[in-house]
């Protein structure tokens, strides 16, 4: 699985190493071509995108992922007050010319796909599910792991952090 | 946190808890409109008609690179109205540092006691707690006629002696020092557990 670290306060740490990255927007390549989707964004559960596809240019990515993470947050609430004990799967949008899918990846990740009213949906589906199940694979796969990961915040990062800080905040 | 190896992302998010009118959204408003534009994304806001929170407010901002590393830092408010207590349970998926917004007026006091016990309550299904996780409080509305003590808010409120400022958040006082005072909770509380 992507490396999680569970830090003592209970914070949990996800680090996904390039490996992992590079296939994942392997996946997400394949998928926008073969659904011809507008749109594809996988990012993880607290609303963070992790790698998008397709033509969004003219997105806002960033707030989309936020967007749905907080889709999924809140209708995973609505199944336990409606009696669901597992997490709804996936959540459909239905608009005039786009429809928006969501599927879950995991506990921790997703899927956004977007894409024109005139492609069907099975045939999103259908290959979506494919795509899951690859991202998933990659997720599993720690063999691109350094452990370098580790290191990523030192003393030195905070210091030149607190002082990008007051610059910016100037 | 998530860290993206590939990108050299770090990403982090903060979010902005407290009752309800005292203050949160005004808080991101300000960072929003002082901060360089390359160094910000838009600010959404999921309102009502009559302009209070009914899910959250969101930005994303960056302060470059740093070490090689690109740190982002990604703002939610929660809706502070008592019966939206499942968003805010919500909001809080994956946080890593939280900015407690409370009212200095002296009617808020049980309103901000009354949030901060819910907001210990939501952390502690995520097993967190307020004694170790990283958080300041923000004593909003200083400029208030009437407005409480540092002293009465301190002892009232703020138990774990976590930073604390005086803000003023429509003139944007205190704003950014809160946000960077979180920030630097966050980093030193993951470099003090490597």
């Amino acid at each position: 699985m992507v490396q999680t670290r569970k830090l003592k306060d209970g914070s949990r740490q996800v680090i996904l190493n390039g490996q992992q990255y590079e296939v994942i927007t392997k996946v997400l390549t394949e998928l926008a071509t073969k659904t011809k989707a507008s749109a594809i964004l996988f990012a993880d559960m607290s609303g963070q995108l992790i790698s998008q596809r397709g033509n969004t240019e003219d997105m806002n990515t960033t707030v989309l992922s936020a967007l749905a993470a907080s889709d999924f947050a809140a209708t995973s609430e609505m199944a336990k007050l409606v009696g669901e004990e597992a997490k709804f799967k996936l959540l459909f949008h239905e608009g005039e010319k786009r429809n928006v899918y969501l599927s879950n990846v995991g506990d921790d990740f997703f899927l956004v796909v977007v894409f024109d009213v005139s492609v069907t949906l099975g045939l999103i589906r259908i290959y979506t599910k494919k795509a899951i199940e690859d991202l998933n694979a990659a997720l599993e796969d720690t063999s691109g792991d350094t452990g370098d990961e580790e290191k990523v915040i030192d003393s030195d990062f905070s210091t030149l952090l607190g002082n990008a800080l007051d610059d910016t905040f100037k | 946190m998530f860290i993206n190896w590939a990108l050299q992302e770090i990403n982090l998010k903060i979010v902005y808890y407290g009752p309800g009118m005292s203050g949160k959204t005004t808080n991101l408003e300000h960072i929003h409109s002082k901060l360089d534009p390359s160094l910000k994304g838009d600010l959404v806001s999921l309102k009502t008609k009559e302009d209070r929170t009914i899910f959250f407010d969101f930005m994303q901002i960056e302060v470059g690179r740093i070490k090689g590393k690109k740190p982002k830092f990604n703002l939610y408010t929660v809706p502070g109205q008592v019966y939206y207590a499942s968003s805010r349970k919500v909001i809080l998926n994956g946080v890593d540092g939280i900015v407690f917004v409370a009212d200095s007026q002296p009617h808020r006091m049980e309103a901000n006691i009354e949030t901060l016990l819910d907001l210990e309550n939501n952390l502690k299904q995520d097993s967190h707690t307020l004694e170790n996780f990283p958080w300041v409080i923000q004593y909003n509305k200083r400029d208030l006629p009437g407005a409480e003590s540092i002293d009465v808010l301190q002892k009232r409120l703020n138990f774990f002696s976590v930073p604390y400022f005086e803000g003023i958040a429509v003139k944007g006082d205190g704003v950014f020092n809160t946000l960077k005072a979180v920030i630097n909770q966050v980093v030193q509380n993951v470099q003090n557990q490597l």
